[in-house]
């Protein structure tokens, strides 16, 4: 049986986090947001603990203004890991805040 | 870059089904009371048919679960009720000859006009966070506006109306005021994002619909009302205005199962 890493880990946390955030709206938004990540970054929704630049640019250019609440909601769901470095990168990112001077690793 | 095509042309397709159906009505006008009646029912079927069928397919994308498939769900029974309502009232035209006030017909559309705003909550509910003071008080301030502005114009025409009569009648741009704060705070709060679309047309399309009532309220109640009046127009473009909406969503929110990326559950 193959051992998940810390990263993997990590990155199913981020994973199950935003699928129950979007699945609490709905399920096509979970789909879209899935989708777009794929068709303009190439990127499935585990990548974005690494790309969390993307992540936001999809519920933005979705929701404009009104995705500021999603990401509140991811947020909230992953907080009590935010003691793990790449969560608390990864919420950092993505707070509407600091999007704009976040660099990816 | 195939979104903006398809929302540009969607637009485009939007401007001209207004621009028709606007001059439709006045060319039928042009040609008799008559002509107005008929050539405005058979315009009711297809708009009323429309919104139906776009809210059955984005109530079935949506499901049962999630706030927005609860706001879906309601939004169908919204359009399902003026959609008996307008049938109601074709019924009433071919068998009386003329359209009867107030009627079973208003009972449905009133009745209607909860499922939106219920509809309107659930939708924005995930959001509601970023709802602030400042929206609420710019939403409230041009509901405010509106409803002050039609109660002023038909204050006169209270007087020596039947009671029954006049409030149905007021009762439609009272309901119109209320649905219109949500729709603001909506297209307030998804300002930039691709749902956003929906939100500017449910706006203009409940300026249109508070408009029309008011001239409706005017016309009924000195009985210069008749199927087809200038008012019908925007009564259409309402339900038009609307089934576009609804439409863009059902693009934006598309069953990828069919798209080029071959299995969705890899995504996950």
């Amino acid at each position: 049986m193959l051992d998940a890493t810390g990263i993997e880990i990590k990155k199913a946390l981020m994973t199950i986090s935003l699928e129950e955030a979007l699945l609490e709206i709905g399920r096509p938004v979970l789909d879209e947001v899935a989708y777009s990540l794929y068709v303009n970054y190439q990127c499935f929704i585990p990548d974005c603990l690494d790309h969390p630049e993307y992540l936001k640019q999809v519920l933005q250019e979705l929701y404009g203004d009104g995705c500021s609440n999603i990401i509140k909601s991811i947020h909230k769901h992953l907080d009590g890991f935010a003691s793990m470095q790449e969560i608390e990168e990864f919420l950092l990112a993505i707070s509407p805040i600091t999007i704009h001077s976040y660099q990816p690793r | 870059m195939q979104n903006n095509l398809q929302h540009s042309n969607l637009k485009k397709f939007l401007s001209i089904t207004i621009a028709a159906t606007g001059l439709v009505l006045l060319i039928a006008n042009l040609f008799g009371k008559d002509t107005a009646s008929i050539i405005s029912l058979t315009l009711y079927i297809p708009v009323t048919v429309s919104l139906v069928v776009v809210s059955i397919i984005i109530s079935k994308r949506f499901g049962f679960k999630g706030d927005h498939g609860k706001a879906w769900i309601l939004f169908l029974i919204f359009a399902i009720l003026w959609f008996i309502a307008e049938r109601i009232s074709l019924y009433y035209n071919l068998t009386l000859g003329e359209e009867l006030f107030p009627s079973e017909a208003d009972a449905f559309w009133l009745a209607g006009y909860p499922f939106l705003f219920v509809f309107t909550i659930f939708y924005i509910k995930p959001m509601k966070g970023m709802i602030t003071k400042k929206i609420i008080f710019v939403a409230l301030a041009i509901s405010i506006i509106v409803l002050t502005s039609t109660l002023y114009i038909t204050y006169d025409q209270n007087i020596g109306t039947n009671l029954l009569e006049f409030s149905t009648a007021i009762a439609y741009p009272i309901a119109d005021a209320i649905i219109l704060v949500p729709a603001i705070i909506g297209m307030m709060l998804f300002l930039g994002g691709r749902v956003n679309f929906l939100w500017s047309l449910m706006c203009i399309a409940i300026i249109f619909e508070t408009i029309a009532d008011t001239g409706y309220l005017f016309a009924a109640l000195d009985d210069t009302y008749y199927q087809g009046h200038a008012v019908d127009v925007l009564f259409i473009w309402y339900y038009v205005i609307f089934t576009f909406g609804v439409y863009h969503h059902i693009t934006i929110f598309k069953d990828h199962r069919k798209d080029p990326y071959k299995n969705i559950e890899d995504l996950r």
